[in-house]
């Protein structure tokens, strides 16, 4: 992509740029267009934030564990990158999805958390496993080992999220509700487009998140390399 | 879900928790890659000024 002056854009900042549009967008049609829920009133827009953010944190774990049985798979080194930085951004992502939760939880249910909750408690499992997926990394020297016994646990945690998701809609969770079904979404036009809008800007904030961290971390390789490289005997 | 009109002052400050958390983490996060790309920029300098070193003793 090219500007007028024939600047290049690359992909990050397209993306960030698509992120603040679809933001402001979402906050627009969040605080001044969808009106309330007759049950829960005002505090259910929470759910345009707090779903779209689980959403995404399980996107992100798929991505990474995609790119790590594509390392596994092919042996390029690059996608050990491509695999640990959605896995960090999902825990930052799910972090917020515990919190946004909490507090929805405490406005419409008078508690914190609900430990008979399937969907919270299953969520939680993931969250925990995935931070455990950081000290299995940083245990291990940088290497090959590391990037395969990181790409092999990222793996084994994806198995989790559609066992999560199952357990949620065969548990019939009463407290919990279950907004979409195998017939569609069980709310208004308004409250869907705004859910979409949400959902997509929330996507396209992960995926330049990703992109402007992958570029930060590639770029510390980069310069590790160089310094190694000037502090050598010349010649 | 079903729609409503009537607006409740402690759903508000709970809306505004949610959102305002959201907000500080993003900016937290930038705040963190700023301050990495002040490492990376140092780290920089120290290979110029090697490179540099070894120049003039060349």
């Amino acid at each position: 992509m090219e500007t007028a002056n024939g600047a290049r854009i690359d992909r990050a900042t397209a993306a960030a740029l698509a992120a603040t549009v679809l933001m402001a967008t979402a906050l627009g049609l969040i605080f001044f267009y969808v009106p309330n829920d007759a049950s829960e009133g005002y505090s259910q827009r929470i759910f345009y934030l707090h779903v779209p953010i689980a959403m995404t944190t399980y996107v992100l774990f798929v991505w990474g564990a995609l790119n790590a049985a594509r390392y596994l798979w092919t042996g390029d080194e690059s996608l050990d990158l491509r695999s640990y930085v959605p896995m960090h951004l999902g825990t930052v992502f799910g972090t917020l999805t515990l919190i946004t939760g909490s507090l929805w939880a405490q406005i419409s249910w008078g508690t914190w958390w609900d430990w008979s909750s399937t969907e919270l408690n299953s969520f939680l499992i993931i969250f925990l496993f995935y931070c455990a997926y950081f000290m299995l990394r940083f245990s291990v020297e940088p290497g090959e080992r590391r990037a395969r016994y990181s790409a092999v646990y990222a793996l084994l945690g994806v198995g989790l999220i559609p066992v999560s998701v199952l357990a949620v809609h065969l548990g019939q969770d009463i407290i919990h509700p279950i907004t979409f079904t195998r017939h569609g979404a069980n709310m208004d036009n308004s409250m869907l487009l705004t859910f979409l809008v949400s959902l997509a800007a929330m996507l396209v904030l992960a995926y330049s998140m990703y992109e402007v961290e992958l570029r930060g971390k590639r770029l510390d390789d980069r310069i590790a390399r160089l310094r190694r490289l000037a502090r050598e005997p010349a010649g | 879900m079903i729609l409503s009109g009537s607006i409740d002052e402690t759903a508000v400050h709970y809306v505004a928790a949610a959102y305002g958390v959201a907000w500080v983490v993003v900016l937290g996060y930038v705040v963190i890659l700023n301050s990495k790309l002040g490492r990376l920029e140092r780290q920089l300098d120290e290979v110029v000024g090697l490179l540099e070193a070894r120049r003039g003793h060349g």
